[in-house]
């Protein structure tokens, strides 16, 4: 219990109990104006992936829940999506944890982790809650190919699968772009943001 | 007098950077009186000014020597109480918004909220605050909805309703108009009779030469120059530090290379008219 | 002698359901999820069918009605309505398997497909339909004071809180921005390429504007004594209309009464 609130302590600070609501509102306004745009992304996790990776995984699942439930406040058939939220935010943050987005070699390895955890999260919800349809404008497609006799899963793995990742490559340029414009004296205040510093070895001696 | 707030040979450099913001920093400052601060962009005003209330090294790290007392007491021993201690509004009044409450009246309230105080004592001090600043008919708007002035005029209501013995204002004018700019001056004079420090840091000289009780002048990070007012303001080299003369100053300084001799440069308006009044008697004569 | 702001800031309901207290809400839709969940797995018919759904549904039309917010509470189950539409049409017309119920030219009717039609629609609309009822009419402040008195920590509270007002704050802007990209004639419709070009500079903005003004909050809740360690006063309290322990009574006899039925099918059959 008294390691719990350390580490509550040591990854909730100011800072993050701030950027959290700023993530979900991102969350929020990236999938609506995406809507409006009538992309066929949803582009609804981008706050959760900023969170995560500049403030860990913990803080960034946070994100990532709390924006599901706040969209079920409007619209409840979101709300079985938390888990794949979390599971972004839990992704993203440990792969943050292990700088794995400190050089551009390692961004499309980190991309395609995060894919994958939110396909494979997203699958069951699809396919066992809405029978394969997600009301999205890639509904149509899977819908398509079920009626040609494909099975369920494989029919929704194929048609979400390459805009998922086209989804996470948007959203990840976005959040490194924003993190590039944060001055590093008040990166380096957030948990893994001294992985975006670039010339460590300039640091003074502390 | 009593000094309330002590600076001993601070120097500070934020984090990542080699150049000291702050430089061998030694001043008390004494309770009751008003502090302007002066100084170019970049001159270590904003910096100053989050030393006194703490946020140096606290919030910002950074490396930090020497040592700032308050009341006696080292500011680190003070923690989260230090909110009773000493006011601070910010630069932006924007992001000095609680960001939970619906009405003027609630984001006024929040300070005495979170430090617990009876909830009934509440309202009738969030009423006297935002009398105080003039914006009691705002009491039930939205705080999203206000514009730039009556924003920072509620951030000054925010802040005076926990009545601290310190007042730190980092530029509190920047939004505001002529009158609105002299309202806020006239709350710190005000505030000044309660025995209450205030320390502004403040672009427009005029109204500093009018209302402070001392100036300090920052030069990259250095304290260059402290101490009776009409004596720093008239000096004629003040431009060259990055400050712009009092109007009044400035205009004496320009009359003084075309022979006209003053026995005393005037810094407020109400100098500059007895100088003239002077002059003119001087002239019939 | 002063109007007394304490009291204006309060929130009133005069519908006796909509006054409940959150938790004693919050209470009745859990208990319904539940119910539902064990209505789904009553099958009648020779089909089988789980129809138990349908009529159950009534309930949220009932409490929606009961509670003032029939119009608004429309308005949003419409959407709901419609996506459960698409999914009973495209398990009921596209998924083979089971019996061939019905079939004429190239419409064929399955057993499963039907029955999953059918069971996925109505979970879905029961669950959303009854989330609606309970936000609908409870303020999200509510939630979150009444959350606070229930022992959940100010932080976390105010987390919540700050959410909401952030993304009016942000969904303002953007439609803002928007408007302003397409007054300048910057596309934001044509291709799939011009509008993902369109969605950068709409989000990016108001995203880094968010972000910059992190550090000065920080410093700005410090100094309103957001760190004090101590009971918090609260000038907007949430009031108990008196009504909770009879409509939490309710709620629990329905789901026993319901869960029995249940128990005493399996012994039937």
């Amino acid at each position: 219990m008294k390691y719990k609130t350390h580490f509550l302590k040591h990854d909730f600070s100011m800072l993050a109990i701030l950027v959290i609501p700023i993530g979900v509102a991102v969350n929020f306004v990236g999938g609506q104006t995406a809507a409006i745009l009538k992309l066929p992304l949803y582009l609804d996790a981008i706050g959760t992936m900023f969170v995560s990776m500049l403030c860990g995984p913990w803080v960034g699942a946070a994100a990532g829940a709390l924006s599901n439930l706040v969209s079920g406040v409007i619209n409840p058939s979101v709300l079985p999506f938390i888990i794949v939220n979390i599971g972004v935010g839990l992704v993203t943050g440990f792969l943050a944890n292990k700088n794995m987005f400190s050089s551009w070699w390692k961004w499309p390895i980190s991309i395609c982790i995060i894919s994958a955890i939110t396909i494979i999260l997203s699958a069951p919800v699809v396919v066992l809650l809405y029978g394969g349809i997600t009301g999205g404008g890639t509904s149509i497609i899977t819908a398509v190919v079920m009626a040609a006799g494909v099975n369920i899963w494989t029919a929704f793995l194929g048609t979400e699968g390459i805009f998922t990742v086209l989804d996470r490559i948007l959203s990840f340029i976005i959040c490194l772009s924003v993190i590039r414009c944060i001055p590093p004296r008040i990166l380096i205040k957030y948990k893994c943001g001294c992985t975006f510093i670039k010339n460590q070895n300039k640091l003074p001696p502390m | 007098m009593f000094s309330i707030i002590e600076c001993r040979n601070i120097t500070y450099y934020y984090p990542l950077s080699r150049f000291p913001a702050l430089i061998d920093i030694n001043i008390a400052l004494e309770a009751g009186k008003i502090y302007g601060i002066l100084g170019a962009n970049g001159s270590g005003k904003t910096t100053f000014c989050s030393l006194l209330r703490g946020f140096v090294p606290a919030f910002y790290q950074g490396t930090l020597t020497g040592e700032v007392l308050l009341k006696n007491k080292p500011l680190s021993d003070y923690g989260g109480l230090l909110a009773k201690e000493i006011g601070y509004v910010f630069q932006n009044p924007f992001t000095q918004l609680s960001g939970v409450k619906d009405t003027v009246f609630e984001e006024v309230a929040y300070g005495l909220e979170n430090i617990g105080a009876d909830a009934d004592t509440i309202e009738p001090r969030v009423i006297q605050a935002m009398e105080k600043t003039n914006i009691k008919d705002l009491a039930l708007k939205n705080p999203l909805h206000l514009s730039g002035g009556q924003l920072q005029r509620t951030a000054l209501a925010s802040v005076l309703v926990q009545e601290p013995d310190i007042l730190i204002l980092d530029e509190p004018t920047s939004q505001l108009d002529p009158q609105e700019t002299r309202n806020v001056f006239d709350i710190v004079k005000a505030l000044k009779e309660q025995k209450k420090t205030v320390i502004i840091a403040e672009h427009k000289t005029d109204l500093i030469a009018e209302y402070a009780d001392e100036v300090l002048i920052f030069e990259k990070g250095r304290l260059t120059n402290r101490g009776n007012i009409n004596h720093i303001l008239s000096s004629p080299d003040l431009i060259d530090r990055g400050v712009l003369p009092p109007q009044a100053a400035l205009l004496s300084n320009k009359l003084k290379q075309y022979g006209i001799s003053f026995d005393s440069i005037p810094i407020t308006y109400d100098q500059a008219l007895n100088v003239i009044n002077r002059l003119l008697h001087t002239e019939k004569r | 002698m002063e109007t007394n702001y304490t009291e204006q800031i309060q929130i009133y309901k005069t519908n006796k359901i909509a006054a409940l207290y959150p938790t004693a809400k919050l209470i009745i839709v859990v208990l319904y999820i539940f119910c539902t969940l064990v209505i789904g797995t009553v099958r009648i018919t020779s089909l089988s069918l789980p129809l138990l759904l349908i009529p159950e549904f009534g309930i949220v039309v009932f409490l929606l009605i009961v509670s003032e917010i029939s119009k608004n509470g429309y308005n949003i189950l419409k959407d709901i309505i419609k996506f459960a539409a698409i999914i009973f049409f495209v398990q009921v017309f596209l998924i083979p398997g089971g019996r061939l119920v019905f079939r004429i030219f190239f419409l064929t009717l399955y057993e499963e497909g039907i029955r999953s039609g059918i069971s996925l629609a109505f979970t879905l609309l029961n669950i959303a339909g009854i989330f609606i009822w309970f936000f609908q009419t409870t303020e999200t402040k509510e939630i979150i004071r009444a959350l606070e008195d229930s022992g959940v920590h100010y932080k976390a509270a105010y987390i919540m809180l700050s959410t909401f007002q952030m993304i009016d704050v942000l969904s303002q802007n953007s439609k803002t921005i928007l408007n302003a990209q397409r007054a300048r004639g910057i596309e934001t419709d044509g291709n799939l390429l011009l509008r993902i070009k369109a969605f950068i500079p709409v989000l990016l903005p108001l995203f880094l504007t968010a972000i910059t003004g992190v550090e000065e909050r920080v410093l700005a809740l410090e100094t309103k004594g957001f760190l004090v360690e101590c009971p918090k006063t609260h000038l907007l309290n949430v009031k108990r209309s008196g009504h909770e322990a009879y409509a939490v009574m309710v709620a629990a006899l329905c789901t026993i009464f319901i869960l029995a039925g249940r128990v005493m099918l399996c012994f039937l059959s």
